[in-house]
C-alpha cells in the first residue's frame, strides 16, 4: 500500500496545488473583508466555462492559447468582482456580516442559474494543450505533465501573492487594511479602493484557476460544488485569510487526501474530514491564525 | 401601546386558530406544505434566538435538525413502544446535546464570520458521519418512519388517520415559538442581549459570557433538534440531505426575508419562501436562479425583511397624524 | 369499496359504475387524465431528469395525437424533486392533495424507498424511471411502487455478456463510487460474474477487492494510481457522469484501459460525449439505444424527441419515461379506471408496448422484465462527436432476472 509512496506524494503535490489555485481568492477576500464568499466555487465554474469556450474557437491546442484563454478567464471573472463589489458588497458594508454572507449565497445560485442557462447541462471534458498530453515516468511514478503544469502553477500564484503582500507598497497597504481599516484610514489609505482591488483579484483568481484548471476535470454545472469543500477546509486549517496558512494547508491536506486513500481505501476521503475535525478541536483558529495575512 | 404579553399571545392564538382552520379549506397537499412551514418557522425563530438576541451567526443548524431528525426516526423505527412526547423530549436533547459539543469548541471564536465557518465545519462533518454509519441507513437514509400514536392514561389516538399529525405540528411548534418568544423576554434573553451589544462590557458586569453563548446555542439546537423531530414522521424519511450546508442557510433566509429584528421576522419568511416556491412550482429547472435572484433583491433593496420594513412604513403611516406617539425601532427580538 | 372497483375493472358491472361513479368509465368522456411527473430538475442529477421531464412530455404528446386513452387525453404535472428526499416528498404530497396520483418519474434510490410507504398512506401509484436500489423490489416491496425499466439485474446481463465476449478475461475490479449505488452495482456484477463465467466460459472469475472513489471528487489520481496496479483484466465502473468523465480524463495518461476491458454500467452516452475522440473504448449499459431498436414506435419517438429537444441522439432515460407513460396508458386502457387500486391491479402482469419492445410487469414484485441493452463505444475522430457505436447487443431479461422475493432480501453469489 504504502509501497507506492511517491505515487502518493506526486498526487499530494497535484491534489494540493489544484486546491491551492481554488483557495487562492477565497483566503485572500477571507483575511481583507472579512468575508466568507459562497459564490466563490460558482465563479471559479464560471471562468472554467469562459476558458473552455475560448479555447473551443480558437481551435488551437497550444499552451499559448491555453493561458491566453485562462487570462482572458481571469479578466472576465475579475470584472465580475467589480460589478458584485459596486452591487454588493459596498452597499453591504454597513450591516451585519450575515446580510454579505446570504448576498454570497444568492450569487452562487445565480452563478449556477447563468452557467446552465448559457451552457446546459452536459456534461463537456477540455483536452490540456498538446504540449502537456505527455508523460514522464520515474521509477514507478507517472507524472502527466498536465499535472506538472497544476503544481506549477499553484506555486506560481502562491509566490506572486507573497511577492505582492510582502514585497510591494500595494501590499503594505493591504496588510495594513487586514490588520487594522479604522487605522489605516486615519493613515490616509483609501480603504474602499484597496477593498475593491481586492475583491476583483480575488474574483480574478477563481476565474484564472477555473480556466487553469478546466483540463483536470470535467465541465459541468456540478464543477462549482466540486472544490469548494477543499478549498473551504484549506482557509480553515490555515488559519482564514492567511495566503502562506492556505498554502501549507492545501499541501497539508493534499497528503492526508493522499495517504488516506492508500490506509483506509474502503472510506476513500474520509480523512480529509478527520484531519479538518482535529484542527478544529486543537486549534481553531487554523495553523498560522493569528490575523496575520502572509 | 399594546402590553407585550398579550399581544403575542393574541398573535400566537390567530397563527393557530389559522393554521388549524386550514384542512378545512385547502386540499391535504398544501395542508402538508403548511406543516411543514410551521417546522420551518420554528427552525427560523431558533436561528434568530442566537442571530439577534445573542449575536452568534450560526451556518451549521442543519446538524441540529438532522440530530433531531434521526433520533425520533430511530426511536420511532426500533423502540416504538417509546412514547412520542418521550422521543419528540429526547430529539430536543440530542439537538441541545450536540449543539454543547460544537459550541464548546466553535465558541472559542465568535467574531463575525468565524464562528459561522466553524459551525458550518462541524455539520459537514456530522453530513458525513451520517451518510457512512449503518446505524443512519448510510446514504439512503431510513424511510418508512410511522406517524406514531399518541397514549395517555386509558385511551390512545393514533395520529397516522387524516390529519391529526398536522394538527399536532401545529401545537408542538406553537408551543415551541411560545417558549422561544419567553426566552428572548426572560432574564436569560436580556443577558444574551446584553452580550451581543457589548460582550466585554458584559463580561465586567458580571455575566459569565462564554457560558451564556452556550446556553444561546443549546436552547436554539434543542428547539432546533425539536423541529427537525416533527418534521421525520411527516416527510416519513430522513437522509444525509438533512445536514447539508444547503440546509443550514434555510433558516437563515427566513429570518432574513422576513425580517430578524422582529420576533416573528422568521416566520414570515418561512411563508413567504414556501408561497414563492409553490408558485414557482412549474418553472421547474429555473429555481436557482429564481431563490439567487429574489435572496439577493431582498438583502440588498429590503435589508429590514418583510415584515421589519412593513411594521416600519405601519408605524410611519400611524405616526403622520400624531407624531408623538410613533414608538421607539422595535429592539432587535423585541415585539412580536 | 376496493373490491367492487376491482370487480368493474375487471370489466363487469358497467351500468352501476355509470349510475354509481360516473369519473371510473373511460370511453364515455374526455376529461384529461393527469399524470405526476417528478424528477430532478436541479442539482446533481438534473441532467438526467431533464431526459425523463422530454421523455414523458414527447410520449403524452405521441399518445394524445394517437387519440389519447379510449379519447382521453393525457396531461402531465412536472414538478422538481431537487434530488432531495424531502423535497420529492413534498412535491408528491402537493400532487397527491390536488388529485393527481398517478405518478412517475424518479430516478433516486432513496426518494423510490421513501416512496412506497407513502404511496400506500395516500392512495397513490409511482412508476421509477431508473432508481437503481435492489430493496425496493425485495425487502422494501411496496405494492404502490413500480420498477418499470430495468432492475438490478441489469448488470448481471452485464456480466453474461463479457463472459461470452471475453471468456479469457477471468480476473475483474470495480471502480465503484463511495455510495449505496456502486456498492448494489458491484454486488450484483459480481453475482452475475460468479454465475456466468463458469457457465459460459467454463472458468471460475478472480475477483479482486474493487477501488471505492469518493463522489464529487475533482481529482482522481491516488485511485487511478492503485488500478492501474491492479492485476485484474477487466473493469466494471460505476462512477456516474461528471464524476465518470473526470475519472476517465484524468486515466487517459496513465494507459489504465489501454489493455483491459472496461464495461461501465449506465453512463451511456455521457462520457463519450464529453471525451469524444479521447474516450477509450468500452461496453456501457443503455436503458434504450434508440438506433438499436428499429420498431416503429422507438424510430417515431427518437425523431419526436429530436424535434422537440434538438437531441439528435437520446439517452435511455427518455425511453424510461416512455415506458412509464405508456405503462398508465395500457394499465388504464385495461382497467377502464383511474383509481389507483383498479390500476395497480392491471399493471401486475401487465406487457404493454414500449421503444424497447414489449415489457412485463412480474407480479410478484412490481420488477418489469425486459431486454436488457449494451452498446459498445469507440472513439472515430472522423464522427460528428468523436465516437461512435461499434457494437450493439441484447440480452434477455427472462434469462438473467433474479427470482422474486417481495419482503425479503435478495440473496447474491460472492467470492468464497
Amino acid at each position: 500500500m504504502l509501497a507506492d509512496w511517491p505515487s502518493l506524494l506526486f498526487n499530494a503535490l497535484g491534489w494540493g496545488m489544484a486546491t491551492f489555485l481554488v483557495a487562492a481568492g477565497l483566503t485572500l477576500i477571507f483575511g481583507i473583508l472579512h468575508v466568507l464568499n459562497f459564490s466563490h466555487g460558482g465563479v471559479f465554474m464560471l471562468g472554467a466555462y469562459v476558458a473552455f469556450t475560448l479555447t473551443r474557437w480558437s481551435g488551437t491546442g497550444g499552451l499559448a492559447s491555453f493561458l491566453g484563454a485562462s487570462l482572458l478567464a481571469a479578466l472576465a471573472t475579475g470584472v465580475v468582482g467589480l460589478a458584485v463589489d459596486r452591487a454588493v458588497f459596498r452597499r453591504l458594508a454597513a450591516v451585519d456580516g450575515a446580510y454579505v454572507l446570504v448576498a454570497t449565497y444568492a450569487l452562487l445560485l445565480v452563478c449556477n442559474g447563468v452557467a446552465k442557462l448559457v451552457w446546459g447541462l452536459n456534461v463537456f471534458s477540455a483536452a490540456p494543450p498538446e504540449s502537456l498530453m505527455t508523460v514522464t515516468v520515474a521509477g514507478d511514478v507517472v507524472m502527466p505533465h498536465y499535472a506538472l503544469f497544476v503544481i506549477g502553477a499553484g506555486l506560481s500564484v502562491y509566490l506572486g501573492l507573497e511577492w505582492l503582500l510582502n514585497r510591494t507598497a500595494a501590499g503594505r497597504m493591504i496588510q495594513a487594511i487586514a490588520a487594522d481599516p479604522w487605522m489605516a484610514r486615519l493613515l490616509g489609505i483609501d480603504v474602499g479602493l484597496v477593498y475593491t482591488g481586492t475583491v476583483v483579484l480575488g474574483f480574478a483568481l477563481a476565474g484564472l484557476a477555473g480556466g487553469l484548471l478546466v483540463a483536470n476535470q470535467s465541465l459541468s454545472p456540478d464543477l462549482a460544488g466540486i472544490f469548494i469543500i477543499q478549498a473551504f477546509g484549506v482557509v480553515i486549517v490555515g488559519g482564514m485569510g492567511s495566503i502562506r496558512g492556505a498554502f501549507l494547508a492545501s499541501l497539508l491536506l493534499g497528503l492526508v487526501d493522499s495517504f488516506g486513500s492508500a490506509l483506509l481505501p474502503s472510506m476513500p476521503g474520509i480523512l480529509f474530514f478527520v484531519a479538518l475535525a482535529l484542527v478544529l478541536l486543537v486549534r481553531p483558529q487554523g495553523l498560522l491564525g493569528s490575523g496575520r495575512l502572509a | 401601546m399594546t402590553r407585550p404579553v398579550p399581544a403575542f399571545a393574541l398573535t400566537l392564538a390567530a397563527l393557530v386558530a389559522l393554521a388549524l382552520a386550514l384542512p378545512f379549506l385547502v386540499n391535504r397537499g398544501l395542508v402538508f406544505l403548511a406543516g411543514l412551514v410551521a417546522i420551518n418557522a420554528v427552525l427560523g425563530l431558533s436561528f434568530n434566538l442566537l442571530f439577534s438576541t445573542a449575536g452568534l451567526l450560526s451556518f451549521g443548524q442543519a446538524a441540529f435538525s438532522a440530530a433531531g431528525a434521526y433520533a425520533a426516526a430511530l426511536l420511532l423505527l426500533r423502540l416504538p413502544e417509546v412514547p412520542f412526547l418521550a422521543a419528540l423530549a429526547a430529539s430536543a436533547l440530542a439537538g441541545a446535546g450536540l449543539a454543547v459539543a460544537i459550541g464548546l469548541v466553535a465558541l472559542r471564536r465568535t467574531e463575525g464570520v468565524y464562528f459561522a465557518v466553524l459551525t458550518l465545519a462541524f455539520s459537514e462533518l456530522v453530513h458525513v458521519v451520517l451518510a457512512k454509519t449503518s446505524l443512519f441507513g448510510r446514504n439512503d437514509g431510513l424511510t418508512g418512519i410511522p406517524r406514531p400514536r399518541l397514549s395517555y392514561g386509558l385511551g390512545s389516538v393514533d395520529l397516522a388517520v387524516g390529519d391529526r399529525y398536522y394538527v399536532l405540528v401545529i401545537l408542538v411548534t406553537a408551543a415551541t415559538a411560545a417558549a422561544l418568544w419567553w426566552v428572548t423576554r426572560s432574564r436569560l434573553g436580556r443577558a444574551f442581549r446584553a452580550i451581543r451589544l457589548d460582550a466585554m462590557r458584559a463580561a465586567y458586569l458580571g455575566i459569565d459570557v462564554r457560558r451564556r453563548r452556550l446556553q444561546a446555542f443549546a436552547i436554539a439546537g434543542a428547539a432546533t433538534g425539536l423541529a427537525g423531530a416533527l418534521a421525520a414522521p411527516l416527510t416519513s424519511i430522513v437522509s444525509p440531505d438533512l445536514a447539508h450546508w444547503g440546509e443550514s442557510t434555510k433558516p437563515i433566509l427566513f429570518t432574513l426575508l422576513g425580517g430578524a429584528g422582529v420576533f416573528w421576522g422568521p416566520a414570515v419568511g418561512a411563508v413567504v419562501y414556501a408561497a414563492v416556491e409553490y408558485a414557482t412550482r412549474s418553472l421547474a429547472g429555473a429555481s436557482d436562479l429564481i431563490t439567487g435572484a429574489l435572496l439577493l433583491a431582498v438583502v440588498l433593496a429590503v435589508p429590514g425583511g418583510i415584515l421589519g420594513s412593513a411594521l416600519r412604513l405601519a408605524r410611519r403611516g400611524r405616526a403622520r397624524p400624531a407624531p408623538r406617539a410613533a414608538p421607539a425601532p422595535a429592539p432587535a427580538g423585541g415585539a412580536p | 369499496m376496493i373490491s367492487r372497483r376491482t370487480l368493474l375493472a375487471g370489466g363487469a358491472g358497467t351500468a352501476l359504475a355509470l349510475s354509481a361513479r360516473p369519473r371510473i368509465v373511460v370511453g364515455q368522456t374526455n376529461e384529461p387524465i393527469r399524470l405526476g411527473v417528478i424528477t430532478p430538475l436541479s442539482g446533481l442529477q438534473e441532467f438526467i431528469g431533464s431526459f425523463v421531464r422530454n421523455g414523458a412530455e414527447v410520449a403524452a404528446q405521441m399518445i394524445n395525437k394517437a387519440g389519447g386513452v379510449d379519447g382521453r387525453p393525457i396531461v402531465l404535472e412536472v414538478r422538481d424533486e431537487k434530488a432531495n428526499p424531502a423535497a420529492a416528498t413534498t412535491v408528491a404530497r402537493e400532487l397527491l392533495g390536488n388529485g393527481i396520483t398517478l405518478q412517475l418519474g424518479t430516478i433516486s434510490s432513496t426518494v423510490a424507498l421513501a416512496y412506497g410507504p407513502l404511496m400506500q398512506a395516500e392512495n397513490g401509484i409511482n412508476l421509477t424511471c431508473g432508481a437503481g436500489t435492489e430493496k425496493i423490489n425485495h425487502e422494501n416491496y411496496n405494492p404502490h411502487v413500480f420498477r418499470i425499466g430495468d432492475g438490478t439485474y441489469r448488470m448481471r446481463a452485464q456480466a453474461r455478456l463479457m463472459a461470452e465476449r471475453f471468456p479469457a478475461v477471468t480476473s475483474w475490479t470495480g471502480i465503484i463510487p463511495d455510495h449505496e449505488y456502486g456498492r448494489t452495482v458491484w454486488a450484483v456484477f459480481v453475482d452475475g460474474l460468479l454465475e456466468f463465467y463458469p457457465a459460459v466460459a467454463g472458468k471460475p472469475p478472480t475477483i479482486i477487492d474493487p477501488i471505492i472513489v469518493p463522489y464529487g471528487s475533482g481529482d482522481y489520481r491516488n485511485f487511478i494510481t492503485q488500478a492501474v496496479r491492479t492485476p485484474a483484466r477487466g473493469i466494471v465502473n460505476a462512477t456516474y457522469g461528471g464524476d465518470a468523465a473526470t475519472f476517465f480524463q484524468q486515466a487517459r495518461p496513465y494507459g489504465l484501459f489501454r489493455e483491459r476491458v472496461l464495461m461501465d454500467a449506465a453512463n451511456e452516452f455521457i462520457v463519450a460525449n464529453a471525451l469524444k475522440d479521447q474516450v477509450p473504448k468500452h461496453w456501457t449499459g443503455s436503458h434504450w439505444y434508440y438506433a438499436g431498436n428499429s420498431s416503429a414506435l422507438s424510430r417515431a419517438f427518437a425523431e419526436a424527441y429530436a424535434a422537440r429537444t434538438g437531441e439528435a441522439m437520446p439517452m435511455g432515460w427518455a425511453g424510461e419515461a416512455q415506458a412509464a407513460v405508456s405503462a398508465y396508458a395500457a394499465a388504464i386502457a385495461k382497467a377502464r379506471s383511474t383509481e389507483t387500486p383498479a390500476v395497480i391491479a392491471a399493471l401486475k402482469d401487465l406487457t404493454w408496448d414500449t421503444v424497447t419492445g414489449p415489457r412485463t410487469m412480474r407480479r410478484e414484485d412490481n420488477q418489469a422484465v425486459k431486454d436488457l441493452e449494451m452498446i459498445q463505444l469507440e472513439p472515430d475522430p472522423g464522427a460528428a462527436r468523436g465516437f461512435k457505436v461499434s457494437d450493439y447487443v441484447r440480452v434477455e431479461g427472462a434469462g438473467v432476472i433474479e427470482p422474486p422475493t417481495p419482503g425479503r432480501k435478495m440473496s447474491l453469489r460472492a467470492p468464497a
